[in-house]
């Protein structure tokens, strides 16, 4: 059974906040979103961009994304979570975790982190495709699922990502995590983790 | 989430072992045990639909196999 | 597990946001051009994509149409038809084959997926790529050069060669 949290997200055109739900599981109903309404509305966006001349390495990257395979790769795993944003009825965010990797950074090596595999907002919740952005604060959410996962698996807060190029200063500016720069292994991405302090300043609660 | 209890005999070996793993990794027994589980349970599903596990040493490219029966 | 903080905890982080786009993990592309070298695979992927595309608007299938009937996603076949640095999945390449009545293998070299023992192919690729310019309607032009260059992969046979 899904445990579910109440969040708050901003609405992009009011900014208003939104009741949320911030559940700790991927199910069906999350597939058939993405595959009904992510899908469809990607697209869309991927046709208009053709059709503006945009150049193919200015895409959003993570469109080619199967969370159908993704998930049913993991089934049954016990060293993989799924967390999911839904509002309005609709699936707003995605991300898929590994808990069995350790951390690289000098001050924590080889201590156990949760590894975010994948991790991905709807369509229409992405400032970088030239429409109006529906809801805010997606990703943060879902990061910060992550993060308190690891804290409630006895990791203290120790996360690791792959960032996607445009996202790098998210990672290094807004959450505070160490950037150890480019990873040949991994298309040259680059390699963010969350040490315990940094986690804790993440997760804190301000008085 | 429910959650239920068992009992767990170990050697004396066994409990150092858990013990030394407790400190080096920064976490509980407990969360030490919940983690080879999810190892075991990860490593025995993918040998199980073919892959092999293999150790490599970074400094010599050598592979040792290291297979789950 | 639950997570649970006050509403304004929330909506502020919400609103630090801002315009970042949040993502994270392994990209189906190489999002690096610099790593990108012009390979020898480039050459024949063009063809491909130009294939594609063709032998797509010769059937008369939008790119949803042929990704259903493909079993593929219409997202990658956009980008197939459109990006030469992209290198489709085995998978897609085989289900392209299958549906296109083209022998696999000489797909997969296309794609630049499998190694061409040959010159030969590289050569008919190029040869192919110029002479089907992208425009609107299938002309009786692209229809032959479609033509012959199915024949190429149908017939083409490694041991004629040298």
């Amino acid at each position: 059974m899904a445990e579910v949290s109440l969040i708050y997200l901003v609405d992009g055109a009011t900014g208003e906040a939104v009741e949320a739900e911030l559940r700790d599981a991927i199910k069906a109903a999350q597939l058939v979103d993405w595959q009904t309404k992510w899908q469809p509305a990607l697209i869309t966006v991927l046709q208009e961009l053709d059709r503006r001349g945009v150049p193919v390495g200015q895409w959003p990257q993570s469109w080619h994304w199967d969370w159908r395979k993704k998930t049913a790769a993991v089934q049954g795993l016990l060293a993989f979570r799924g967390f999911c944003v839904v509002a309005a009825g609709v699936t707003q965010g995605l991300a898929q975790v590994d808990l069995t990797k350790g951390a690289r950074e000098a001050g924590q090596v080889g201590k156990p982190l949760v590894y975010v595999d994948y991790l991905e907002v709807a369509p229409w919740n992405r400032p970088d495709l030239g429409q109006q952005l529906r809801f805010r604060g997606v990703g943060t959410a879902l990061l910060s699922a992550v993060v308190a996962l690891s804290e409630a698996e006895g990791f203290k807060g120790r996360i690791g990502l792959h960032s996607l190029p445009q996202a790098d200063r998210f990672y290094r500016d807004r959450c505070g995590m160490t950037d150890l720069g480019p990873d040949a292994a991994y298309q040259g991405l680059r390699y963010f983790e969350m040490t315990p302090d940094q986690a804790q300043a993440f997760l804190k609660e301000e008085e | 989430m429910t959650k239920r209890t068992m009992t767990l005999n170990l050697t004396d070996a066994e409990m150092r072992a858990l013990d030394e793993l407790s400190v080096r990794k920064d976490l509980s027994k407990t969360a030490v045990l919940r983690q080879a589980l999810r190892l075991y349970q990860t490593i025995d599903a993918r040998v199980e639909k073919g892959e092999k596990l293999v150790f490599e040493n970074d400094a010599t490219k050598e592979k040792a196999e290291l297979m789950l029966l | 597990m639950k997570l649970e903080r006050r509403k304004e905890w929330w909506i502020d982080r919400a609103r630090r946001e801002g315009d970042a786009v949040v993502g994270a993990g392994l990209v189906a592309r190489d999002p690096a051009p610099e790593s990108r070298s012009l390979a020898a695979g480039e050459e024949t992927r063009i063809a491909f994509g130009r294939f594609v595309h063709l032998m797509r608007r010769r059937q008369g299938y939008s790119m949803e149409q042929l990704a259903e009937r493909a079993d593929l996603e219409p997202s990658e076949l956009l980008v197939i038809e459109d990006d030469v640095h992209y290198v489709p999945g085995p998978r897609t390449v085989y289900k392209l084959a299958e549906t296109f009545e083209v022998p696999q293998q000489r797909l997969m070299q296309l794609a630049g997926l499998a190694a061409a023992n040959d010159a030969g192919l590289a050569r008919e690729a190029v040869r192919f790529a110029a002479r089907s310019e992208s425009i609107e309607k299938l002309t009786a032009e692209e229809s032959a050069a479609l033509e012959v260059f199915v024949a190429v992969l149908s017939e083409w046979d490694p041991k004629r060669m040298k």
